[in-house]
């Protein structure tokens, strides 16, 4: 039905699009505009959201100096190896509930369940005295385990591998393979698509995590980008410069942009399982 | 991971079911469960953070009196019109949610969570001290009303404005995929990167928001230091980085229902706002009950954009819980104050997740 009404409703929708749009554009204008201009004016062409002057010097000082670089690299470790440890758990555990038969299998379950409840807010505390008192803060280890104790990616695999039909399980178990075998080498490759999203899900909230950071993270060599980003913006204007600062931002937005605009679909549908259950 | 020992068919199910799941329970009683109970204890100890980190007995169990610091005071009383304008909308809820639960026009689980947000809504606000009483800690109620405030506007503005924009853009072309995707972009941003933009948007001397009103000639507000405007100024920040997965589960929601009823209203002549009005609310409420419920839990622990942006203030107007029990914590060092904060919030936490599962559930 394209009629002259859904032109005007896409111009009608494309308005309030780009208002969405001007923060994050104007973030990258300003990042490519120079530090000198931008203390007298940041509204220099079209209200700076053209990067008239044009200079590319802030992303050249944020590599050469500070610790951006490091604290990206930071990310990225702490970003995959909660995914990957994340992956590990939820698939063997998910699998375990969904399909194989064990004592107190319906307590362990209420168990995980009751988990999804509590929020990151209501641990952060004594998680942080277990970890001073274990010596673990300031390191990656600390930043990545707590995430795997949360229970949503073992209820995203169980519903995954609930859904697979029981007959090839069955096939294989006629021709003697192990359960462990049938895990690996069966469900594993099936479950790819599911663990794709749990997995990207993983990434985003492990790359925007800000609270837990904030708190186990107390040396600068072990800030996340996230973190890092928040400890430079309240005095950016004295030391840094307003272009450096912004040019961090989009440095730290990078990764998870480009992660959306490629895997639009499994972000989409990772965060809606994300938002809906914790 | 081959075959084990224990004949041809490696091990009993049992055996690999542990093996499988062993991982997983180990972090989550180690990281979760213990520290879930290990944080309802300290807040039954006058605990400082510096003193038991250096000598583990410096702490002194005090039983609920925390809790009773936090939430309490000398001298409360209770009055059933100390907050008239609260206590008479409690009044209002506790009407609406009977005669809605009476006319069935909605579901039970709806009815129930409105009476019940409807009773809290008349009882607790009519606390307060009495004659010659105060609040042993000031700055907690407040600091919940806050958090309430923010939610109460947060969560309208997201739902309402997702609600929209999903109804106009489902449909399955290339520029509405754009449009969609355009409105979406902002929910990867990490909170770090939102505030920074929006600090520097809200600026009164280098802000895009003032640079615009100086084009037309009115001079700039001065938003996250200014006590009428900074609550304003975090809810429009939150609205414009979380409208994406509202957005995104409205038109799941959208998907479901039956084109046929659109034709058959068309016929009727009620398309546009009318078949919006007719078709597409009322066979969305559970999506937009769910939606409402997720945000409040989401926006209920709103921390990073008060933190990052206003640092609480102005004169505590944007002072929110989480960042309320990070202070406590970790600048003043009360972690048994603290953490009998986290257990309250806690408390409310689980009582929405409770309605969120009774919610999901129906629905199959």
């Amino acid at each position: 039905m394209q009629n002259r009404g859904y032109y005007w409703l896409v111009t009608l929708l494309a308005i309030p699009a780009f208002i969405w749009l001007v923060p994050t554009l104007w973030m990258v204008s300003l990042s490519l505009q120079p530090n000198e201009v931008l203390a007298r004016t940041t509204s220099s062409t079209a209200l700076g959201l053209v990067p008239i002057p044009f200079t590319t010097e802030n992303y050249a000082a944020l590599f050469a100096f500070g610790q951006t670089p490091l604290w990206f690299l930071n990310s990225v470790i702490v970003a995959l190896g909660m995914t990957l440890g994340v992956l590990a758990v939820s698939t063997t555990a998910g699998y375990a509930l969904a399909r194989l038969d064990f004592p107190l299998k319906t307590p362990v379950m209420v168990l995980c369940l009751i988990g999804l409840m509590v929020p990151e807010q209501a641990v952060f505390i004594p998680l942080y005295t277990m970890f001073a008192d274990l010596g673990w803060h300031n390191s990656y280890h600390a930043l990545i385990l707590p995430r795997m104790a949360v229970p949503i990616g073992v209820f995203l695999m169980m519903q995954f591998f609930r859904a697979i039909p029981k007959d090839i399980e069955e096939a294989a178990r006629i021709d003697g393979v192990g359960w462990l075998a049938i895990f690996w080498h069966v469900m594993l490759p099936l479950a790819r698509p599911a663990m794709m999203t749990l997995a990207i899900l993983t990434f985003l909230y492990a790359w925007n995590d800000y609270l837990w950071p904030l708190v186990s993270a107390q040396k600068r060599d072990y800030f996340t980008i996230t973190l890092g980003l928040a400890s430079i913006q309240s005095n950016f204007a004295q030391s840094e410069g307003l272009g450096r600062v912004m040019a961090s931002g989009v440095i730290a937005s990078l990764p998870v942009v480009v992660l959306f605009l490629i895997f639009q679909r499994y972000v989409v549908q990772a965060m809606t399982v994300g938002g809906s259950k914790g | 991971m081959g075959q084990q020992t224990s004949g041809r068919r490696g091990l009993s199910e049992t055996g690999a079911a542990l093996i499988l799941i062993s991982p997983f329970l180990a972090v989550y009683g180690l990281f979760l469960v213990y520290p879930f109970f290990k944080g309802v204890w300290i807040s039954l100890h006058d605990w400082n953070l510096l003193e038991v980190a250096f000598n583990p007995d410096a702490k002194e169990y005090v039983g609920l009196r925390n809790y009773e610091r936090v939430m309490w005071g000398k001298g409360i009383t209770w009055g059933a019109f100390a907050a008239p304008v609260l206590q008479i909308l409690g009044l209002i809820g506790i009407g609406a949610a009977l005669w809605l639960g009476r006319t069935a026009r909605v579901s039970r689980a709806t009815a129930i969570a409105l009476g019940i947000a409807a009773l809290l809504l008349f009882v607790l606000p009519g606390f307060h001290p009495g004659e010659g009483g105060r609040w042993y800690d000031r700055r907690f109620w407040p600091t919940v009303g806050n958090t309430l405030v923010f939610v109460a506007l947060a969560v309208p503005g997201v739902t309402i404005s997702a609600l929209l924009l999903a109804a106009a853009l489902n449909r399955e072309t290339r520029a509405m995929s754009v449009l969609r995707t355009l409105f979406f972009l902002s929910q990867v941003l990490s909170v770090t990167v939102v505030t920074l933009i929006w600090q520097i948007m809200f600026s009164p001397r280098q802000g895009l928001i003032a640079n615009i009103t100086e084009l037309f000639g009115g001079s700039p507000i001065v938003w996250l230091t200014d006590e009428r405007f900074a609550m304003a100024a975090i809810v429009i920040t939150t609205v414009w980085w979380s409208l994406g997965i509202a957005m995104i589960l409205f038109l799941a929601g959208l998907q479901d229902i039956s084109k046929d009823l659109y034709e058959a209203a068309a016929l009727d002549n009620a398309t546009g706002m009318k078949a919006f009005w007719h078709i597409t609310l009322p066979n969305l409420k559970r999506t937009i009950t769910l939606v409402i419920v997720l945000q409040i839990i989401l926006h209920f622990q709103v921390f990073g954009q008060s933190h990052l942006m206003t640092q609480g203030g102005p004169n505590d107007t944007t002072q929110v819980l989480v960042r309320y029990i990070y202070q406590t914590a970790f600048r003043d060092s009360e972690l048994g104050r603290a953490s009998a904060m986290a257990v309250f919030l806690f408390v409310i936490m689980g009582g929405f997740s409770i309605l969120q599962f009774v919610l999901g559930r129906e629905k199959d």
